[in-house]
């Protein structure tokens, strides 16, 4: 009887397509996603149908169970402008350098006279401590307008209109399109289980900066019909 | 997996010399490998949808503006939100003779009264929106003269609805019923600012509890 030859085949593999399916997809995640900002508490919305999205230019409010309220500017630009402010209104003084990292350090929740300090921890160590801030004082049994998250809306609603104007100046010296809607709006972001007397106590606050629309992010729920 | 490079091994019959036959490929897997932590690596720390949001308005505070008066409704229908997901609702102007009415945020609770309630409005706007699916997208004229038409409707629509909280009712909760009103299409609701009054919690304590 002959012997059975099996043909040899070659082991390896012409791996060019999956490279080019794996490179295709890197790309494709590369150019898609937008990084998830760091944040301080985890917040799980309540859902809604809704289907508006969020805004790019956002003043984000964020309120925990607890209540605590963390506030961030996506504006970078605002942001660095709304700190300058609140650090000659508080008398607190910080570097250039710190400012850059206050920038970086993702939402805010804790009293301006904390700041020097937090910003002078190192980067691991300041998320701890971010997480265990006791949020931005709004006390309103005391007068609304004195509280320091009052101030920051106030100051960051008047940067925030000047830097729309900048840009609007900009574009028309240069003659490019301008985009009247990407202005900066307030969202406020709170857990399922916050009282809402709580959520409301936040935006009088807001109110009294005389914001009156709020965007709420709700989770995605399924179009009833 | 690796390419075996065989071959070239010119040990045996010192002879001629033969050019060395080199293989065109190259091992690819460590791009492969690469490419595929990249791939995690973005999938895994994108946030794919951005986050919905649902808008809501708040009247400027009535401190501030001292002289307006506070428009008294009839017919509104008022929602009582309160803890342990409980929500009653009753018609009219309040008064010890009030019924309340229990309901529940599912679809047969909330939804179906607003529904009923609003079953004016509802039918006038499916009606122009059914014109609008006939007429041509890029007739902006006429489909600019049905959105006015809708936003008309909208403001001379008869239902008012006020919303009241107590201290237990959480967020959700709030957000729940503004989702009901822009399901049931409720052109007119408020928030308001003071939680139940005292003939309301009265009510309430004298409703079965579940």
């Amino acid at each position: 009887m002959p012997k059975v030859k099996m043909p040899r085949s070659n082991p390896s593999l012409d791996m060019t397509p999956m490279v080019d399916l794996a490179f295709l997809l890197v790309t494709f995640f590369m150019l898609t996603s937008s990084f998830r900002s760091p944040e301080p508490v985890l917040i799980d919305p309540p859902a809604s149908t809704t289907e508006k999205e969020m805004p790019k230019q956002v003043f984000l409010v964020t309120i925990d169970e607890t209540g605590r309220v963390f506030i961030d500017i996506t504006n970078a630009a605002v942001k660095q402008n709304v700190l300058r402010k609140m650090m000659k209104e508080y008398k607190v003084g910080l570097t250039d350098e710190d400012v850059k990292k206050f920038i970086g350090s993702g939402p805010l929740g804790m009293q301006m006279a904390q700041l020097p300090a937090f910003l002078a921890l190192e980067t691991e160590k300041r998320n701890k401590v971010a997480e265990a801030a006791k949020g931005v004082p709004y006390d309103t049994a005391q007068k609304i307008r004195n509280c320091e998250l009052f101030k920051w809306t106030l100051n960051a609603r008047i940067e925030a209109d000047n830097d729309f104007k900048q840009r609007e100046a900009d574009a028309e010296a240069k003659n490019q399109p301008f985009d009247k809607d990407n202005y900066m709006q307030f969202v406020v972001k709170a857990a399922k289980d916050t009282k809402y007397n709580v959520v409301k106590s936040v935006i009088d606050v807001l109110r009294e900066a005389r914001v009156s629309q709020f965007q709420m992010i709700t989770g995605l729920e399924a179009k009833p019909e | 997996m690796a390419e075996i490079q065989s071959g070239g091994d010119s040990s045996g019959k010192g002879g001629k010399k033969r050019a060395k036959k080199q293989s065109t490929k190259v091992d690819m897997t460590p791009l492969v490998d690469l490419a595929f932590l990249l791939l995690t690596f973005f999938v895994l720390t994108s946030t794919f949808s951005k986050p919905k949001v649902l808008r809501m308005i708040f009247p400027e505070k009535l401190e501030n503006q001292p002289n307006v008066k506070r428009p008294e409704v009839k017919d509104a229908v008022t929602i009582l939100v309160t803890g342990d997901d409980r929500i009653f609702y009753y018609t009219g102007a309040i008064s010890a003779a009030t019924q309340l009415v229990e309901t529940d945020y599912t679809k047969n609770g909330i939804r179906k009264i607003l529904k009923e309630k609003n079953i004016g409005l509802l039918t006038e706007l499916k009606k122009l929106q059914d014109k609008l699916n006939k007429t041509d997208e890029k007739d902006t004229a006429a489909t600019n003269a049905i959105d006015r038409e809708v936003k008309l409707k909208q403001k001379e629509s008869k239902l008012v609805v006020l919303v009241k909280n107590d201290d237990k009712a959480t967020y959700k909760n709030i957000v729940d019923v503004m989702d009901e009103f822009m399901i049931c299409q409720v052109a007119k609701y408020f928030v308001t600012d003071e939680g139940f009054l005292p003939l309301e919690t009265k009510l309430i304590s004298q409703m079965p509890s579940k």
